[in-house]
């Protein structure tokens, strides 16, 4: 056969498919980090109002054996300290995904962080 | 030569066609490499080098689209029969690979008539493959927001392989007598 190995129609194809990739990465990868939006705070088993996370700011929340405080900056939250013996709450670290959540169970305070959905454990094909 | 050979069976005569041992040597030829290649590990869920369509773009070129449909037909069904993965979620997944990208081909005939070589067939084939096959994932399976994130990768793949295996094509093709 006499014709090119890669024809101008080839050519073409790979042009548009490349085209395609650079507006496929552009529109879905656009939105930068998942980052959930809004903070649910229980505390007691009552929800507060939900927080927003872009907004900097510390907090001190009165739950049942003393005042703990929340620390807000980046889209991500913590637990700066709590009055608990084992501070798993504090060791828990920064929030920043939909989903993730933290909770001091003696001063019956919960931090959760309300994405669009949360996250998968896992996913298996 | 004569064009058919019959077989007899149980009393009664089975005619074969040229063109069904065709066929079915084409497939054989697609489905071990579907085999072969469904024991090499993936990096991500959905990508693979997709090699068995190396036998679907040639088919496509020395035989015509009705014949490539039944060799992708008989890949998928067999390809999954051997592998136990018959009418489960990875054979619908494959399957619908498989009909949207015969449907691209078809399409692309239609449309563009000439000037469009293996290489050309083999990027729409293997973007179709993929953009089909993640429809029914994304629909039926995990419709999540996030999976839409895994798109823009997936296609890159298939970009890659389709490239790929359609430069094997060509160069394939040109060999032949």
């Amino acid at each position: 056969m006499n014709t090119p190995l890669v024809t101008r129609g080839d050519w073409l194809v790979l042009g548009a498919s490349l085209l395609l990739l650079a507006w496929l990465y552009a529109t879905l990868w656009s939105s930068g980090g998942e980052t959930g939006g809004q903070l649910h705070i229980l505390v007691d088993g009552r929800e507060l109002p939900p927080i927003s996370l872009q907004q900097e700011r510390t907090l001190a929340i009165d739950g049942s054996i003393g005042t703990s405080t929340l620390r807000i900056e980046n889209g991500r939250v913590r637990f700066l300290s709590s009055p608990c013996p084992g501070q798993q709450c504090v060791h828990t670290g920064w929030l920043s995904h939909g989903g993730e959540f933290a909770a001091c169970l003696p001063n019956r305070i919960a931090l959760q962080i309300g994405g669009d959905e949360g996250r998968f454990d896992t996913i298996n094909f | 030569m004569p064009a058919t050979r019959p077989s007899h069976a149980a009393g009664h005569t089975l005619t074969t066609t040229v063109e069904d041992h065709r066929i079915a040597w084409l497939a054989a030829l697609a489905i071990t490499i579907h085999l072969a290649e469904s024991a090499l590990p993936s990096p991500l869920p959905g990508v693979k080098p997709g090699l068995a369509n190396i036998v679907t773009i040639a088919t496509l070129f020395l035989y015509g689209w009705r014949t490539a449909a039944w060799v992708v037909s008989l890949r998928v069904i067999v390809g999954s029969l051997l592998l136990g993965t018959f009418l489960s979620p990875t054979f619908a997944l494959s399957f619908s690979g498989a009909v949207a990208s015969l449907a691209a081909l078809g399409l692309a005939g239609l449309v563009v008539r000439s000037g469009l070589g293996p290489v050309g067939y083999s990027l729409l084939a293997a973007m179709a493959h993929m953009a089909g096959q993640f429809a029914v994932a994304y629909w039926l399976f995990i419709p999540h927001p996030a999976l839409l994130r895994l798109f823009p990768l997936l296609m890159s793949a298939a970009v890659l392989f389709g490239l790929l295996s359609g430069i094997i094509v060509a160069t394939m093709l040109r060999r032949l007598p």
